[in-house]
């Protein structure tokens, strides 16, 4: 029977902006409110300063008395309307806005986390825990801004400056005009701006990690450089390395600087050539339009006022810009982890009670592919009976953790694997699991008690069985010198050795009681003594089960029933 | 012999806020002053320009004074301020990124030095992937600290002076402006971010906490994650990682909140100043005693203040992270300073031999469940003494006792007779622990970091002797061999070699060595071995290995431990040191 491999764990490579707008898309709701808020706030603007115009254009006809006096109070009443709505409005754009982020960020994160779950040990081909802890949490943070302040950004500077411009062509077209002449000027430096951060960014984070990494390195080893007595030395190195920083950013810095500068200037410029057109106008002494007033004073400070709020948006996205950039930055290292194919066993969950039966074993051509149609692991035949113990050995790169990811039931394969009768895949994952004890490098162990650890394993197990099974891997002694069964381990088990915590895992594999253990290395971290020790413990423990063990040393596993030594499967056609 | 006195310099090294300013003054200052020009002239480009059409548009109606309006200053002004404003604006920037930079270097540099002063056994009772985690939130608590001054302090000076300004010319325009605007501009200014300040600052403080529950609740899991999965336990943790991050995000919403409520509040009250400054002007107006192109630049002025003073309502976040990172770093430069480190400098000659003595020592690590129990030793120049046992028994721990890092649980231990305080332990002791650590220098810097006047010759007479020397040579770069991250460019065995030769350059009296000859292949190990004590035969030699050393029957002792940590049976030197232990406490009584 051939099973089709359905995870490839060949990722097309999507556009982060699509994988973007795939993540926001359930949430655009809140944006499309934010953005309403900000459009609306416009308006008011836009009313605000039209009353303020009024009010001055009022009481300078009043002080020239060319105008009665009449009660401004509508006015005033308006006014305060516009200046206490607005702020409030911002805020409220705000709000939603985070609302979006927030909600974008938990929905990412916890499809990340469903991901990692489908995953399980196949997710090593994915990187060290450390870096997909780092993606899980950091880098979907780093989409906020890009959500949060970005996506309704980018609209705000479309749309402000064209209703801004197109009020201020009611006034006076010519200034219209020259605000749309100087805006064509903003994204085009804007992209320059932007571009110009991003690799400075980029120059600038590498940079940093240089120096960082520097400093680490020597604060890492200041035990060491103090008992050498070469601290003086090392300080010396740190502030070179801090210097050489701090030269090297300053340089990328001006020109990134620059290219905002020029930004800010056309915005300044702008303002001011408006104004002085305005002047000279109400002056009369245009050249072209000598004597003449071609915006009378109440348009012109309307113009005036709304002038600097048609760049304020350009200006303001240039300043989010960067945030763009690391969320596109964010979204590429997540794409990988994010598309991954995964495999399960596909069988119909049976309505009676699972049992944990003998397992009898055999593997048929058993082959596994990884990305590319790359051979994971050579065409595999064997045959193991129920009780029997077989050791895995082999070069690295052989496939050896391959071939127990897909007796786990996370990696799709070839061939076929016999388990009393049925194939693996025809299995139901959740009863397939249960047959099954892994321990690899690590153990499961996580901060906590000692009993808060064993019954992760098996939550309904009572004390006295929980000091069974640490008493048959011995470790039961060494914890009636702490507080026993509620010994406190630290992070990742702290406050026990090496192979005292893979005798902790042991317990806990004799605490689920299943049919067929696994081991992965299970003594790649501990010295040869301990090694010996843990080895000649599973075999004690694991008599009359079915055992698959991979390790790279035979010491203290003399107690296998066979052996096995995995070639790498040159000369094999690749699948897929 | 002269015993200095411990000097209390905890107080020097503690980071304190007003230190980020007075490290770097001069550099701030230029950017206080670029940042105030440019404020200035973001409010006079609007200010004027409002003064200029209004002016513009009385003169214009009025033709015949149309005649006399200098219309050339204000636009001379206007233009000014324009540029003012860019060039002002990139000015400033430049000088405080400068002067952040400046400053974070004095910071790395500062705290360096201060661990560096450091009793060693703190650095000992963090377990090593514990303190790569603290290092690493090290780096990032450094760059923190620059905040407080470019998000917080220069903000702050920035809209005292405009507001100062503001206000200065609204009491001359007429003293009743000032007081129609006074109770807005002091609540926008002072009243709303200090009631943010109060209100937030402390939640602000506890952000690292949160974010540390929430990876705590991923990474330690995920390790263990194929378990959990067969287990059906994942959807649990599932759960509790994503309950950490609700509450990390609720943190985050309840301070982003408050700043933006803050920022609506502050343009609130502004806009009451400007409503109050309305209404007054116009009965003023009637009186003749203000014009109307000056009103309009004062409710510009006070409108430009709004971009000035909304920085102020997110200060806190700043301010908190800027706190929460100085107290952290504090909280390591001072960490457990309980016992008083070794006098660095040393006037007395150091003995030519030595005896080094135990007693009933017992000592454990910080959260460990065994170590060793009831060690007796005693050791004189000359002699070898081997520790032999299975892991987890206390071999390493007994050593970092030794090397004077790691205070006894009880028993005595003395140094010719004298506590190990007494001594320069810096000029007595050569200590190699299983951690050893080879920098990312040169393979020469690397091993002068142990005798730093040490000749070329003498660094090949070390290498030749840890049988690396026809490896060295081989290296196209020999001595001047960058070694990489981690030592990455060496194997394993290598590097701890090299850190073993190190230690042999410095010519201490008393060796403590850790493992030294893991993962050594039997020829280099005996060559190596003989080496070793050969360079030591007027010294003592403690060594500890899991593989059994060929070492001179006449000069060595050998120490076997039991799991438990107590010295295992070996009844002849057993009578041996108990004899001895009666003879040292007797000689202590005295």
């Amino acid at each position: 029977m051939k099973v089709k491999p359905i995870m490839s764990g060949v990722t097309d490579s999507t556009d982060p902006q699509q994988l973007l707008g795939r993540c926001i898309a359930p949430h655009r709701w809140w944006l499309r409110g934010a953005l309403l808020l900000a459009l609306f706030s416009v308006v008011l603007l836009i009313i605000q300063s039209w009353l303020l115009a009024t009010l001055f254009h009022h009481w300078l006809q009043l002080w020239q008395g060319t105008e009665a006096a009449r009660y401004q109070s509508g006015v005033l009443f308006g006014l305060i309307i516009c200046l206490v709505l607005r702020p409030l409005l911002q805020a409220g754009r705000e709000w939603l806005s985070r609302q979006a982020s927030q909600r974008a960020r938990i929905a990412l994160r916890s499809q990340l986390l469903e991901q990692l779950e489908r995953l399980g040990p196949a997710r090593r081909h994915l990187g060290s825990d450390g870096a997909l802890g780092t993606q899980v949490l950091e880098q979907v943070d780093a989409l906020d801004g890009y959500i949060s302040r970005y996506r309704v950004q980018s609209l705000l500077a479309v749309m402000v400056p064209c209703l801004v411009a197109a009020v201020v062509a009611f006034y006076s077209p010519l200034s219209a005009g020259l605000m749309l002449a100087t805006a064509p000027l903003v994204p085009l430096f804007m992209v320059l701006v932007g571009r110009a951060a991003a690799s400075a960014s980029q120059q600038q984070f590498s940079a940093l990690a240089r120096m960082g990494g520097r400093f680490l390195d020597l604060v890492r080893g200041m035990a060491t450089l103090t008992r050498m007595g070469a601290t003086a030395q090392a300080e010396d190195s740190v502030a070179d390395a801090s210097e050489a920083y701090r030269t090297r950013t300053m340089r990328v810095l001006k020109l990134a600087f620059l290219s905002s500068a020029v930004l800010e200037f056309f915005a300044a410029l702008a303002i001011a050539l408006v104004a002085l057109y305005l002047g000279l106008g109400l002056l009369g002494l245009l050249p072209w339009a000598k004597g003449e007033v071609p915006v009378p004073y109440q348009g012109a400070l309307f113009i005036l006022l709304l002038a600097p709020e048609f760049y304020a948006p350009l200006r303001q996205l240039g300043a989010d810009y960067h945030a763009r950039a690391e969320a596109t930055g964010a979204m590429l290292s997540l794409s990988p982890l994010l598309e991954a194919g995964t495999w399960q066993p596909q069988g119909q969950q049976p309505s009676a009670k699972v049992r944990v039966e003998p397992l009898h074993l055999a593997c048929h051509e058993l082959a596994v592919c990884g990305e590319g149609g790359r051979l994971r692991l050579a065409p595999l035949s064997l045959m193991l009976a129920a009780g029997e113990r077989l050791l895995i050995q082999g070069e690295s790169g052989v496939g050896k953790s391959s071939f127990l990811e897909a007796l786990l039931g996370f990696s799709a394969y070839q061939g076929s694997v016999m388990v009393n009768g049925c194939e693996l895949s025809q299995w139901p994952g959740d009863v397939w699991r249960c047959q099954l004890g892994y321990l690899g490098q690590q153990p499961p162990v996580l901060g906590g008690s000692i009993a808060e650890n064993l019954r992760l394993a098996c939550p309904d197990k009572t004390d006295t069985e929980l000091i069974e099974a640490l008493e048959w891997v011995g470790l039961w002694p060494i914890l009636v010198r702490g507080d026993g069964l509620f010994t406190r381990l630290g992070e990742r088990g702290q406050g026990l050795s090496g192979g005292q915590l893979q005798r902790l895992g042991l317990a806990q594999l004799l605490l689920r009681d299943a049919a067929l253990w696994l081991f992965d290395e299970p003594t790649a971290h501990l010295d040869p003594d301990s090694a010996w020790q843990l080895n000649t413990l599973i075999g004690r423990l694991s008599r009359g089960r079915s055992v698959i063990i991979v390790s790279h040393e035979s010491v203290g596993l003399e107690w296998v029933e066979h052996r096995r030594v995995l070639t790498s499967g040159r000369g094999i056609p690749c699948c897929g | 012999m002269l015993r200095l006195g411990k000097v209390s310099e905890t107080r020097d090294t503690s980071i304190r806020l007003r230190d980020l300013l007075l490290l770097r003054g001069g550099g701030w200052l230029l950017a206080f002053l670029l940042g105030a020009v440019t404020l200035l002239s973001v409010v006079g480009l609007l200010a004027i320009s409002g003064w200029f059409i209004t002016a513009a548009a009385v003169a214009g109606t009025a033709t015949a004074a149309a005649i006399g309006f200098d219309y050339f200053r204000p636009a001379a002004l206007i233009r000014l301020c324009a540029i003012v404003r860019t060039a002002g604006r990139y000015g400033e920037r430049l000088a405080s990124h400068d002067t952040a930079l400046g400053l974070l270097k004095d910071l790395r540099c500062r705290l360096f030095r201060a661990l560096g002063k450091k009793p060693l056994q703190s650095a000992v009772s963090t377990a090593h992937y514990r303190a790569a985690k603290a290092m690493h939130r090290l780096i990032t608590d450094i760059d923190h600290l620059d905040q407080v001054v470019l998000r917080a302090l220069l903000p702050w000076g920035w809209s005292g002076l405009m507001v100062a300004a503001v206000m200065g010319g609204l009491y001359w325009l007429n003293s009743t402006l000032l007081w129609a605007a006074l109770p807005g501009l002091l609540i926008a200014w002072l009243g709303l971010p200090l009631l943010a300040v109060w209100r937030g600052i402390r939640q602000a403080r506890r952000d690292a906490e949160f974010a540390e529950r929430r990876r705590v609740a991923l990474l330690d899991p995920l390790a263990a994650i194929t378990s959990l999965v067969l287990w059906g336990r994942w959807p649990d943790i599932r759960q509790r990682v994503k309950g950490e991050d609700i509450n990390f995000l609720q943190q985050q919403e309840r301070q982003f909140s408050l700043a933006s409520l803050t920022t609506a509040m502050q343009q609130v009250a502004l806009g009451s100043s400007i409503i109050g400054v309305l209404w007054q002007a116009e009965v003023l107006m009637h009186t003749g005693a203000l014009t109307v192109p000056i009103l309009l630049a004062a409710v510009l002025a006070i409108l430009a203040l709004g971009e000035i003073l909304a920085p102020l309502a997110s200060s806190f976040l700043a301010l908190g992270a800027s706190l929460a990172a100085r107290d952290r770093l504090n909280a390591l430069i001072n960490a457990d300073e309980s016992r008083p480190s070794p006098p660095v400098t040393w006037s007395g000659a150091v003995p030519l031999t030595w005896q080094l003595e135990a007693c009933q020592l017992t000592a454990r690590l910080p959260g460990a469940l065994t170590g060793p129990q009831d060690i007796h030793l005693s050791l004189k120049s000359g002699e070898i003494l081997c520790l032999q046992g299975p892991s987890g028994c206390g071999k390493s721990t007994l050593l970092q006792v030794l090397a004077g890092e790691l205070a006894p649980l009880s028993g005595h231990y003395w140094l010719n007779g004298q506590p190990p305080e007494h001594w320069p332990l810096l000029k007595t002791i050569g200590y190699l622990p299983q951690q050893w650590d080879v920098f990312d220098m040169s393979l020469a810097e690397n091993l002068r970091l142990g005798d730093e006047g040490a000749s070329d010759d003498t660094l090949w007479g070390v290498l030749n002797d840890m049988a690396l020397g026809t490896w060295a040579r081989g290296l196209p770069q020999g001595l001047n061999t960058p070694l990489g991250e981690y030592g990455a460019a060496v194997s394993g065995g290598q590097a701890r070699r090299i850190a073993l030769g190190r230690v042999l350059l410095t010519r201490r009296p008393i060796l403590l060595l850790d493992e030294p000859l893991a993962g050594l292949d039997t020829i280099t190990r005996h060559h190596v071995v003989d080496s070793l004590v050969r360079r030591t035969q007027k010294g003592i030699l403690v060594i500890s290995s899991h593989v059994p050393l060929v070492l001179p029957e006449h000069r060595t002792h050998y120490l076997p431990m039991l799991e438990e940590g107590r010295p295992g049976v070996s009844p002849l030197t057993w009578r041996h040191q108990k004899e001895a232990c009666a003879d040292l406490r007797a000689r202590a009584m005295k």
